[in-house]
């Protein structure tokens, strides 16, 4: 059982390193996102302990790996979406969409309707995750944005680190 | 003011070309307007369109309007981006420094071709571990999935239709996998075919437009959502294509 999930984890990792790529990241937000991919589902693995639902699962992984995204963007002065994309690529219903697409090919109706609303389910659990956090996170930047830019744009680094702690 | 406007409609439709968040950009777009002085900008932009109307403290109105086709994402190009139109929030640059600064920035590279088919082959090779499949199962996925690569390079540059283009790299990926499985070297055809879809599936698209529906840019959200089961079904074709071309034979 470990064995096979530790196996997913890395796997995951290469994944989410293969996109990396594709998206044309580099530097150290290459590892960044690389990271972030290693991390959601190593999460979702630790969580199944406890939570038997994927949905939610999904979810607080979403809301895990947006935070962890909008607080590496912040303080390497880059769009969140570099991190987001990549860090859920393991989560990605691409799987569950095949399958539902697999069924639907071979007529098996029933087993289609099951596998669409499990996909919808997992890709709404994500995509609401990462609204939520971008909502929270914007929320607390947003006043000290402010006064930075009162501030005559100082110690923009320092401000923007302290921004991503929040 | 009509230059700057230019100038930042420019890095605006570059932005969108590199995958950014719709609301994202019109914040950007916003942002710079307000920097050159604009007494009032309004903003709205679909996937596929943007409209921007600046009114100059002269209390003449300005709009331009562009049409947004193709895109891809490309997050180092958008990085760069970003970076620009936050200097330009921060300090006065005239057009002709911005222009320099945007040439500049349309000549970020890609990675080379040959570490874009690794990384296909790594993607298609990973997926197929992760969903299950054995080790032989990975391997002849991560040929494939360097093939595919080949196919995407030929869809992109003679197929018009984007579509059209997924079915046909589908199609590829079941006839590869279905050569692995008839030379007896696995049981089915699933896992290679899962592993390889992982990078023409729109699972990205459809996170992506469920999102911009819930932060409330409901058209792009609709549009991206219409796109991701147009693609799902394009890629769902090639597939039945290839079975239908199979015929009778059992895999």
């Amino acid at each position: 059982m470990i064995k096979t999930e530790i196996l997913q984890i890395i796997t995951g990792f290469l994944g989410s390193c293969g996109f990396a790529v594709l998206f044309n990241i580099r530097g150290k937000r290459l590892a960044g996102a690389a990271i972030g991919g290693l991390l959601s589902w190593a999460l979702f693995v630790l969580l199944g302990y406890w939570i038997a639902s994927e949905p939610l699962r999904y979810f607080i992984v979403s809301v895990t790996m947006s935070a962890y995204s909008e607080i590496l963007a912040r303080l390497l002065r880059t769009p969140t979406t570099t991190f987001i994309m990549t860090a859920l690529v393991p989560l990605i219903p691409g799987g569950s969409l095949y399958y539902t697409m697999a069924h639907a090919l071979s007529g098996e109706w029933t087993d289609f309707s099951g596998r669409a609303i499990y996909t919808a389910q997992l890709a709404v659990a994500l995509a609401l995750g990462i609204v939520l956090t971008a909502a929270v996170m914007r929320f607390f930047v947003r006043p000290i944005h402010r006064k930075r830019e009162s501030k005559n744009d100082k110690s923009t680094d320092k401000t923007v680190s302290a921004d991503g702690n929040q | 003011m009509n230059e700057y406007l230019s100038c930042v409609m420019n890095i605006g439709e570059q932005m969108l070309l590199c995958g950014a968040e719709v609301h994202r950009v019109e914040d950007s777009l916003q942002r710079m307007c307000s920097a050159f002085g604009a007494v009032r900008t309004d903003i709205f932009i679909i996937t596929s369109s943007m409209v921007a109307t600046v009114m100059t403290p002269e209390g003449e109105s300005i709009t331009q309007t562009r049409r947004i086709n193709g895109g891809g994402t490309d997050l180092e190009r958008l990085h760069r981006l970003n970076d620009l139109s936050r200097r330009i929030c921060h300090e006065k640059m005239t057009p002709a420094q911005i222009e320099e600064a945007y040439t500049a920035i349309l000549e970020t590279k890609n990675y080379p071709f040959s570490l874009e088919c690794l990384a296909y082959a790594v993607i298609a090779g990973s997926f197929t571990l992760f969903f299950g499949g054995n080790w032989t199962e990975a391997a002849i996925s991560f040929f494939v999935g360097s093939l595919i690569r080949f196919v995407v390079l030929f869809v992109d540059r003679k197929v018009i239709n984007k579509m059209f283009g997924k079915c046909i790299a589908s199609f590829a990926a079941s006839a590869l996998a279905f050569v692995a499985v008839q030379a007896g070297l696995i049981p089915d055809i699933d896992k290679i075919i899962i592993g390889n879809i992982m990078t023409l599936i729109p699972g990205i698209g459809l996170t992506n437009a469920l999102r911009d529906l819930f932060v409330g840019d409901s058209i792009t959200g609709l549009l991206r959502l219409a796109d991701a089961a147009l693609n799902a079904l394009a890629i769902a074709g090639g597939y039945l294509l290839f079975m239908c071309t199979l015929g009778g034979m059992t895999l």
